[in-house]
């Protein structure tokens, strides 16, 4: 194969065809570049930072999908565990190596949840990820009081003292290597490492893979169908939590209405990325590259200062156009 | 236009000469010539891969880059293995799909409906042309189809491998059609593996080797034997020699097992090394007692299994597999495989666990794996990481094969093991279960090809709607009473 | 036989009788009010309801029925609809929309039940009592406050809430008439939709735009805050915030800690519906109109509890 057809059927691959989506944006990026500022180092750092929060449920949500299947609770679960995490960590003073484990266990339990509906009961992942989308906010907001939970906390008698914002949170929304690489960014593609990992070098991932491309034929095969399934939407859940960690963190309070809508991106970051949302096909590291394409798209569009208006429709246009660029040519 | 006729007798409605078809650096047909006449049967015989799909298509005009010359005289219409009927849509609606009769864009419901149950008749078929196809069996669904090509007003009419999914019923109603769609001035291009259909119906035959023309004659002067040669371009032997190993322990017992609703109480074993085949026709309960065994009927089952003399009872795939047990089902693109994984992953698929017992994958060793299982297979595909969906129905066949063969089985039940394939992977399939066999596995066999059944099978039992209607050795099967008892007439 | 059945009437007619009575005559004056809100999503109508149980707590004479319709129109209109037929003494109401709620609150009045409404109106005039506070004129006085702290000039950010809400508009249009002829320079605008995440993304852009800001804007606290949080990552920490809402929970300790250097209470007027209320329900007269002053709280006055502005 000569260069120029090697060149054509890399193209022609997912990597080729998600890569040309970012690059187009990177491209609209220098041609837009708001006064040089996207060339600055910090407005990278912080593309990243923004987009950390979607990647880390942009992960979770490519094994779900892998498998078949769609999680539409993730955004509810990051208020849910952000939430719990801002009560365990600044009004019951527990330390990190408490507070983190039972916030990370809440999300699993949603997947878990969520997951057995699916798997065992057999309802629609739609359906039963939308019930529990619904149920966790519910939760969300109950045990939050329906307030965010702040470092100002009410006294008995109305008035309201105030505490430190917690180390725990100090350490997430933090900066290293000179101020140029935020912790959630590391915390992001750690999930992402280890989402690979699981997918492509373990036993587990290849029979998400074979459940969405056929779930007969893996279930004739000895695939055990509802226990690989069940765990997809227990690691969506644990994802989230991780992601509804970083978002206490970085708003320095648990927020009961975060998270709204936060499963969308999540999706659109997986369909970017090539991901075929009828299962049995993709990865993690396409999904990546659709997280950068929107976390840049985002940034460009901010830093030009586009209105509201604008940014939704030129965004609406611009998954269609990237999506259609996925299309597997017909040979 | 007319054509004129080479050979005295019927004007010829096709006429293709000198059709060459690349695709890219491969070339599928070269230098092929058909001539098929009205008031004709005509078999296009040869082995997957000889570019009977390709010469149909160029047939049908689906195809306009070719070499050669098309000559054609009236209408093609192609009615493939997979029927290409929407399922939820009704009878009516299927026939006149893309045709619907319409005022002003307003379907006129009651015209359509008179008009499909007038074609439907035509097949001899009395159904209710509202009900949606899905309600009816795969032999309706076949002259459903050909009800919606003599509605085109077709005059080629195209059937390739249309009895797949018929039992022997079924088939005589279709022959039937076939002959008098013959009187009636069409023509048939019949593509068929079948020995005996190609013996009961064909008036001519032109048999296709590697994209190339072998020749065409008159079904009379083309005996099998000589038809099989031209096919495989070699002297083939009769039909299979099975080597008749010797027979050892018992292996599998069934007592009053059975399968609610379709599986009444059955009890019979089978020994290692045991060839059992099920003889039956559509309905018989044979898939569904396979199903049962496998565990993937869940709980639904009643009755004793003992494997090995130990009784067991399965409840989920996973634990027959661990137990030694493996299914290939009879659609392989719907049940036996995942289309959008490669070969090697398929092919280890069952057989996973033992490849990884920490979970933890190793690309190599599958991938030694896959070479070992499908190397003596001669699979015939450009490398193994490619898409299963993208092989031949042979090779796909061979894949799922080869998955069970990992997993080391002690009892294999293959249903209907060369269902769509060609005569020379048939040949290599008998093969592979003779090996097995001798190496002490016990197998279970579903097959509608009765010589198959007949040569194959150190012993017959023959079911009929869930029940066991005949029990006979290779000496006493005959077709006869192997089909008599398909019917339910059981043997003393 | 007939005397059963002569027995079995006349407990019956008592029952339905004893029924129609109004559970008002059960106590010594007891009122029931039915309140209306459009949404508990937001802290600050959370905080709304909170103020009312608070005065009414003071008040045992009033027992208040409080219903969610959670920012969907139809349930409010249904929910105002159970209240007269409940036959309240007096409905507060704080409409998500106004044209689709102003019949329903008109059929209230119609059946005798006076209407308080708070915080977004309804059309017309049949309404007992509005009680609201002004964005416009909030916004003015934060943009009059900031022109006085900078002196008359400097660069400004301004975050913008929902710009498709009154609420939004208005203290966008109220900000841009109170700097109105000064020297203050807006030189990115844009709308975080009330939300701190997006308020901080939005920040970090024009901190890489611009290298000097003097002050930032946001229509309200959580937007302020998350802006101060961009601003304190990039180690620009000569910026000052502005922001508006005030909930003794979250803007005023801001201004405490010194996250913000000022920002303005948009009152809810809980307590203040109680107080209309029971004048109401004691058949003393009320004005058409009660517009709501605003707090400043900045950092010179914060720990006396801000300073009313008129």
């Amino acid at each position: 194969m000569n260069p120029f057809t090697r060149g054509k059927s890399f193209l022609g691959s997912a990597v080729g065809r998600a890569l040309i989506a970012l690059v187009l944006v990177f491209i609209a990026g220098v041609i837009f570049n708001a006064d040089g500022a996207f060339y600055k180092i910090g407005t990278h750092r912080d593309t990243l930072r923004q987009a950390s929060v979607y990647g880390i449920l942009a992960c979770g949500m490519t094994l779900v999908i892998i498998s078949g299947g769609i999680d539409l609770a993730v955004g509810s679960v990051v208020a849910l565990t952000a939430v719990c995490a801002a009560k365990m960590a600044i009004h019951w003073n527990w330390p990190a190596w408490e507070a983190v484990p039972a916030t990370l266990a809440v999300g699993a339990a949603c997947g878990l949840a969520a997951g057995l509906v699916t798997a065992v009961w057999r309802v629609q992942p739609f359906i039963a990820t939308l019930a529990m989308m619904v149920f966790a906010r519910g939760l969300a907001k109950y045990a939050s009081g329906g307030m965010k939970v702040s470092p100002a906390i009410q006294n008995a008698d109305g008035t309201y003292r105030y505490v430190e914002v917690p180390p725990l949170f100090r350490a997430i929304d933090h900066r290293i290597l000179g101020d140029n690489l935020s912790i959630v960014t590391v915390i992001f593609v750690a999930c992402a490492a280890l989402s690979w990992i699981a997918l492509s070098k373990h036993r587990w991932g290849r029979y998400l893979y074979a459940i969405g491309g056929n779930e007969e034929a893996a279930r004739l095969s000895g695939v055990p169908v509802i226990s690989a399934k069940t765990f997809a939407y227990v690691a969506s859940g644990l994802l989230a939590a991780v992601a509804g960690l970083c978002q206490a963190a970085q708003e320095q309070q648990g927020d009961p209405e975060a998270g709204a809508g936060y499963e969308l991106t999540a999706i659109a970051m997986v369909v970017i990325g090539g991901t075929n949302l009828m299962g049995g096909r993709g990865g993690i590291g396409l999904t990546l590259l659709g997280v950068l394409t929107i976390g840049y798209l985002d940034k460009i569009l901010s830093i030009n200062a586009v209105p509201e208006a604008g940014r939704l429709m030129l965004s609406g246009i611009i998954i269609v156009a990237a999506v259609l660029t996925q299309r597997r040519s017909r040979t | 236009m007319t054509l004129e006729p080479n050979i005295p007798g019927a004007a010829p409605l096709v006429r293709l000469t000198g059709i060459t078809k690349k695709f890219g650096a491969v070339t599928v047909l070269r230098d092929v010539q058909f001539e098929c006449r009205a008031h004709e049967v005509h078999v296009l015989a040869g082995e997957n891969g000889a570019g009977k799909s390709t010469l149909v298509k160029i047939l049908a005009g689906l195809y306009n880059d070719f070499e050669g010359i098309r000559e054609i005289n009236g209408r093609v219409a192609v009615i493939h293995q997979e029927l290409s009927l929407i399922e939820a849509m009704s009878v009516a609606d299927n026939i006149f799909l893309g045709r619907t009769p319409a005022r002003c864009g307003f379907v006129r419901q009651a015209q359509q409906e008179e008009a499909a149950r007038h074609w439907v008749g035509q097949l001899g078929l009395e159904i209710d042309v509202r009900q949606p196809v899905e309600n009816f069996p795969v032999a309706v669904r076949q002259l459903i189809e050909i009800a919606k090509a003599l509605s085109q007003d077709a005059r080629v009419i195209v059937m390739d491998e249309p009895t797949s999914a018929l039992n022997a019923p079924e088939v005589t109603r279709l022959f039937g059609l076939i002959q008098s769609l013959k009187e009636r001035g069409c023509a048939i291009i019949y593509i068929t593996h079948k020995m005996e259909e190609i013996e009961r119906i064909a008036d001519r035959i032109t048999v296709l080797r590697d994209g190339q023309w072998v020749g065409s004659a008159p079904a009379a002067e083309l005996p099998p034997a000589k038809l099989i040669q031209w096919m495989v371009g070699r002297e083939l032997g009769e039909q299979f020699p099975r080597r008749a190993p010797p027979l050892g322990k018992e292996r599998l017992r069934l007592e009053n097992f059975s399968v609610p609703p379709s599986v009444k109480p059955i009890s019979f074993s089978v020994r290692a090394g045991e060839v059992v085949g099920l003889g039956g026709l559509q309905g018989s309960g044979a898939s569904e007692l396979f199903f049962g065994l496998f565990g993937a009927c869940g709980s639904r089952t009643e009755g004793t299994v003992q494997l090995d003399g130990e009784t067991v009872r399965f409840v989920s795939p996973p634990q027959a597999i661990a137990s030694g047990v493996g299914l290939l089902t009879n659609d392989r693109k719907a049940t036996g495989l995942v289309l959008s994984l490669s070969v090697t992953a398929n092919a280890t698929l069952a057989g996973l666990r033992q490849l990884s017992p920490l979970g933890w994958r190793s690309p190599a060793r599958e991938r030694a794996a896959a070479e070992k299982m499908t190397g003596p297979m001669r699979l015939r595909a450009a490398s193994l990481d490619m898409e299963v969906g993208a092989l031949s129905g042979g090779n796909q066949q061979k894949v799922a094969l080869a998955k069970w063969w990992q997993t080391r089985p002690r009892l294999l039940l293959l249903d209907e093991p060369t269902r769509g394939i060609d005569v020379g992977a048939k040949r290599e399939i008998y093969q592979l279960m003779d090996e097995w066999s001798a190496q002490g596995i016990a197998i279970l066999l579903i097959t509608s090809e009765m010589p198959e059944l007949l040569t194959l099978s150190d012993r017959i039992i023959v079911l009929h709607r869930g029940r066991v209607t005949a029990e006979l050795t290779r000496a006493q099967a005959t077709p006869e009473i192997v089909l008599a008892a398909a019917m339910g007439q059981a043997s003393a | 036989m007939r005397k059963l059945f002569v027995r079995i009437f006349t407990i019956l007619a008592f029952t339905l009788l004893a029924g129609c009575n109004d559970s008002k005559t059960s106590g010594p004056h007891q009122f029931t009010i039915g309140m209306s809100q459009c949404n508990l999503g937001e802290p600050w109508r959370v905080q709304m309801d909170q103020d009312i149980r608070t005065a009414a707590a003071q008040h045992p004479e009033l027992k208040v029925v409080f219903k969610d319709a959670q920012n969907d129109t139809l349930k409010q209109r249904a929910h105002v609809e159970e209240f007269v037929s409940a036959k309240v003494d007096l409905l507060i109401i704080s409409p998500k929309e106004a044209q689709p709620l102003t019949e329903p609150v008109a059929r209230a009045m119609e059946a005798g039940i006076p209407v308080i409404v708070l915080d977004r109106s309804v059309l017309g005039d049949k309404y007992t009592c509005f009680i609201g506070a002004d964005n416009k004129k909030i916004g003015k006085a934060a943009g009059q406050w900031i022109v006085k702290k900078l002196g008359g000039h400097g660069k400004v950010v301004e975050l913008e809430g929902l710009m498709t809400s009154t609420p939004g508009q208005d203290r966008h249009n109220g900000f841009r008439e109170g700097i109105a002829g000064s020297g203050i320079d807006v030189i990115f605008v844009a709308d975080m939709k009330w939300l701190e995440p997006e308020a901080r993304q939005e920040m970090e852009s024009a901190l890489a735009r611009f290298d000097h800001i003097d002050l930032v804007y946001a229509h309200n606290d959580p937007g302020a805050h998350g802006a101060y949080l961009a601003a304190q990552a990039a180690g620009r920490t000569n910026i000052a915030f502005v922001g508006i809402d005030a909930l003794p929970q979250e803007g005023v300790p801001y201004v405490q800690q010194g996250i913000l250097d000022a920002t303005f209470r948009y009152p809810t007027g809980g307590a203040e519906a109680i107080d209309t209320a029971l004048k109401i329900l004691h058949h003393e007269p009320v004005p058409k109109q009660i517009v709501l002053g605003t707090r400043l709280f900045d950092r010179s006055n914060v720990a006396q509890g801000g300073e009313p502005l008129p």
